[in-house]
């Protein structure tokens, strides 16, 4: 009976150690992701993303085993990589996102729809850096990243509005333009409306541009 | 801060294994508190630097730390060996030129010798096919892809007729132009190797019209997720286009050529990447030709041919990239019938090559690789109703490791061993590189080594005793790319050695269509020397990129039936390019003009006592290109013009004499000015489509 009580006292303080910890974790997350959505998506401010790049890179070398926060430091990094002065400065944000995606990959384990998005905006951002040069190569890897995250989870709406965003952006001469960019954005914005994320610092991101950008389609 | 004292803003400092850190501000200085107790690991990242570690003891008192950060390596900081070598490529930062610069250069009529023909180092050659680089002839430079020598990498040659390559720049993801000192990994070379490397994927899916005033054409593309198949068929005849271009040459049959190929590729394994491209083409002409040396003036040369070509690679990596494989095997396959009047001329040749390339990359950038190849080939030459065979095994195997001795001096050395059976003979011949940055965006580089050359296969006909042509290198070059702008200084030395001599005890036989047939030594020997520049800018003006390049040759040799040492005939001591390229972006067309200058040719002049010294007069072209995109219906459609030698020069590539030495003939371009126009469909039904066929 003693024994009895003793092994589920410890069980239940062991258990209430991994909650502290994990609040611990949530809450610098939750707190980092607030300041990464406040961040003006139009201007991507460097020096601001930085900072929230390190508080989710400090939490990552603290949680070794999470792959969130190395996902969200490579967000902040593959946002970088829009702002950067020159096309080497926006591969070394790009190559930082990379490596970052790497590790997130290796720890989710299973094939993970969100990581896999991540790759593919890294791809996009990375073929808009010198577009002339890099069309074919980037092109391809985003569509692939594209592709198996549709593989995995065909109802993520931040697929569509990667997608429409390419598309978007893409001369019309090459198969892109406006036009036909706004089915694809229209069903993102959709999906965003439909959409459940499987916990509170799960990625969420994506609706504001989706919307923003179906109106610029009118 | 950097190791130059330069505080770093946006540095995370953070205890490793805690959340507790801060971000560097503007002056680099951070500062944050810790409820952490006894001993912890202060760290500090930035982006682009390596990661930097102090223990540190907690006992309530301030810490003060200043982190001195080491840059990781990157092209600021790293020297790349680029001695002799122009690169254009996708992938390689230090790249002089992309693919796309080299389909978009008017004048170059989107052949890729045509287009290397205006970068420094090479000089043109009007009336032969073939890379003329830095005093060498056109068959010291090989054509290679993917690792593998082509044999025929040009369309049967005919003399006083420039053809064209026989592939297209679209196949290509890169192209490395050496202009000397290149790598133990190739051979039988004297002057430079153009290396091609084919594209890795498919790059469209669905099929595509090609239709011009030469040619037409159907492509198709398939891709999966790993693998991928293009199939290429076209018909051409020039017939309509000589009807509108006056053309300088008698034509009896206009050029007529038909042709396929497929490539396919496959993904086996994560990393490994298998590819086969097989080609076929067929092609026939005849023409009414200048002959100085029959009654008449005029000879009738008809020319068929028939070329297959296989080729096959696969390269893969193991151990996280620690070992990378590269092999390949080939085969190809040429015949020409050939009649000069009524006689026959026939050549036949098959070559087979396989082909394995290890290399091992140590820590630091450093690698190490070892590799051979092996080449079957079989030559048959039938003149006048006599047959002459020659079979011949080639094998080479090579060392080499490239060392970084710091970041910013780095070393390549290689070997290379190779034994030809036709002639019985090994050679061991060394090749060096060193670079050194001298600054941010500026680096010298230095190479030199020994090259070596089977001599001409008809010599090996009558002569099995010859030994390999030989030349020696010596290469400097300094080069600044900052800013989206380039400048390339080069000098060079080269001697060469072993140059076969041909003993007829008559006098100089300038034809063309003559077949060597005297006795034969290695006796000959020469040099050539010279310097080049090269400047890009593709910043200044918007959209507009240009580039110039001068290139001084000056060089001797005795060889062939030379008796004495002169400059040979396809030698131009001075070449001028000057490239422009301007992208209208709101109408989505291309324009691009070209200037080239090529100072005069020594040609052969019988009455001249002194062998070789008359000079052609210089070669002006000025071309322009240029190449609109439409979306048609949702289809990609590029259209594209040119015009070449818009100002209508009468052109001399050289002079030819009657036998009597009284009248001089000259030896020009087939047509003055001249236009071509085409263009290309892509019938996709993916979003993404081919912007490179521009």
């Amino acid at each position: 009976m003693k024994k009895l009580l003793t092994t589920s006292l410890l069980t239940l303080l062991s258990m209430v150690s991994v909650f502290a910890q994990n609040e611990k974790y949530v809450q610098a997350m939750t707190a980092s992701i607030e300041l990464l959505d406040k961040v003006d998506k139009a201007k991507n401010d460097p020096v601001e993303l930085q900072g929230i790049a390190n508080r989710f890179e400090r939490i990552a070398t603290a949680e070794t085993k999470e792959w969130l926060p190395r996902y969200y430091a490579a967000y902040c990094y593959t946002l970088m990589g829009l702002s950067g002065n020159s096309i080497a400065d926006k591969d070394k944000y790009l190559d930082k996102a990379d490596g970052l995606l790497k590790e997130a990959e290796t720890l989710a384990g299973k094939p993970s729809d969100e990581i896999l998005i991540m790759k593919a905006y890294a791809a996009q951002i990375r073929l808009a850096a010198d577009a002339m040069n890099r069309w074919q190569k980037y092109g391809a890897l985003f569509t692939e990243n594209i592709d198996a995250a549709k593989a995995v989870n065909s109802d993520n709406p931040r697929i569509y509005y990667l997608e429409g965003s390419s598309l978007f952006f893409t001369p019309e001469e090459y198969g892109g333009g406006k036009k036909v960019a706004k089915p694809l954005l229209e069903k993102a914005v959709a999906k965003f409306a439909a959409f459940k994320p499987q916990s509170s610092i799960s990625p969420q991101w994506g609706r504001m541009e989706a919307e923003w950008m179906l109106s610029q389609t009118n | 801060m950097d190791k130059k004292g330069k505080p770093l803003p946006g540095a995370n400092v953070f205890l490793k294994g805690t959340y507790d850190g801060t971000t560097s501000d503007s002056e680099g200085i951070f500062n944050f508190k810790t409820i952490e107790k006894d001993t912890a690991i202060l760290s500090a990242t930035y982006v682009g630097f390596e990661i930097s570690e102090k223990n540190i003891g907690l006992n309530g008192k301030e810490v003060l730390h200043n982190f001195r950060l080491e840059e990781s390596a990157n092209e600021l900081n790293t020297v790349v060996i680029t001695a002799g070598a122009f690169e254009a490529s996708d992938e390689k930062r230090m790249a002089m030129l992309k693919p796309l610069d080299i389909v978009t250069t008017a004048g170059a009529a989107a052949d890729i010798t045509g287009a290397i023909q205006f970068l420094p180092g090479a000089q043109r050659v009007g009336e032969q096919e073939g890379l003329f680089v830095r005093g060498g002839s056109g068959q010291e430079t090989k054509v290679v892809i993917d690792g593998m020598i082509v044999q025929n990498p040009f369309f049967s040659s005919l003399p006083d007729v420039q053809q064209r390559g026989r592939f297209s720049p679209f196949m290509f993801k890169g192209a490395s132009f050496s202009t000397g000192g290149y790598s133990a990994q190739y051979g039988q070379a004297l002057s430079s190797v153009l290396l091609l490397n084919t594209t890795d994927k498919a790059s469209n899916n669905g099929l595509g019209i090609s239709l011009n005033l030469a040619n037409a054409g159907l492509n198709y593309d398939y891709a999966s997720k790993n693998q991928s198949i293009s199939a290429v068929a076209y018909y051409g005849n020039l017939k309509p286009l000589f009807a509108l271009v006056k053309q300088n040459v008698d034509w009896l049959h206009e050029p007529e050529f038909k042709g396929t190929s497929l490539t396919y590729r496959l993904k086996p394994t994560k990393h490994g990447v298998l590819k086969v491209y097989g080609m076929y083409s067929d092609s026939r002409l005849s023409v009414n030709s200048k002959n100085p040396s029959t009654d008449s003036g005029r000879m009738k040369l008809d020319l068929k041919n028939r070329n297959a070509f296989m080729t096959s690679t696969y390269s893969d990596q193991w151990a996280d990239g620690k070992w990378l494989l590269n092999s390949g095997f080939s085969y190809s396959r040429n015949k020409d019938n050939m009649s000069f009047d009524a006689i026959n001329f026939d050549r036949f040749d098959a070559r087979t090559q396989a082909r394995l390339v290890l290399t091992r990359l140590l820590a630091g950038n450093n690698s190490v690789l070892f590799g051979g190849e092996t080449h079957a080939i079989n030559l048959q030459n039938g003149v006048d109703g006599r047959l002459y065979r020659l079979k011949d095994h080639y094998t080479a195997i090579f060392a080499e490791s490239e060392i970084y001795v710091t970041r910013q001096l780095a070393g390549r050395v290689g070997v290379r061993g190779e034994y030809l059976s036709l002639l019985n003979r090994f050679n061991v011949a060394p090749r060096l590189s060193f670079a050194y940055k001298t600054g941010k965006f500026s680096q010298v580089s230095l190479a030199a080594g020994q090259f070596y050359q089977n001599p001409d296969y008809r010599y090996s006909y009558m002569n099995k005793n010859l030994n390999f042509e030989r030349a020696d290198h010596l290469i400097l070059n300094f080069q600044i790319i900052k800013n989206q702008r380039t400048f390339r200084f080069e000098t060079f030395y080269k001697n060469y050695a072993q140059l076969v001599r041909e003993f007829t005890g008559e006098v100089f036989d300038a034809d063309p269509y003559r077949f060597p047939w005297g006795p034969t030594n290695n006796q000959g020997d020469g040099y050539a020397k010279g310097f080049d520049f090269f400047w890009r800018d593709q910043k200044t003006i918007k959209n507009f990129d240009y580039w110039v390049t001068y290139s001084y040759v000056d060089s001797k040799r005795l060889f062939q039936q030379f008796q004495e040492s002169a400059t040979p005939t396809f030698i131009s001591n001075h070449n001028i390019s000057l490239i422009t390229k301007k992208w209208f972006e709101k109408i989505q067309t291309s324009f691009n003009m070209t200037y080239a200058f090529t100072s005069g040719r020594p040609y052969y002049n019988p009455n001249n006592k002194v062998f070789l010294s008359d000079r052609t007069p210089a070669v002006h072209n000025v071309s322009i290109q240029s190449s609109k995109l439409a979306s048609i219906k949702g289809n990609l459609v590029i259209f594209y013009a040119s015009i070449d030698n818009i100002l209508n020069t009468k052109n001399v590539f050289t002079y030819r004499y009657t036998t009597d030495g009284k009248t001089r003939y000259s030896v020009g371009p087939q047509s003055y000015r001249s236009f071509f126009i085409g263009t290309q469909i892509m019938l996709s039904k993916k979003a993404k489509v081919d912007k490179n066929d521009l």
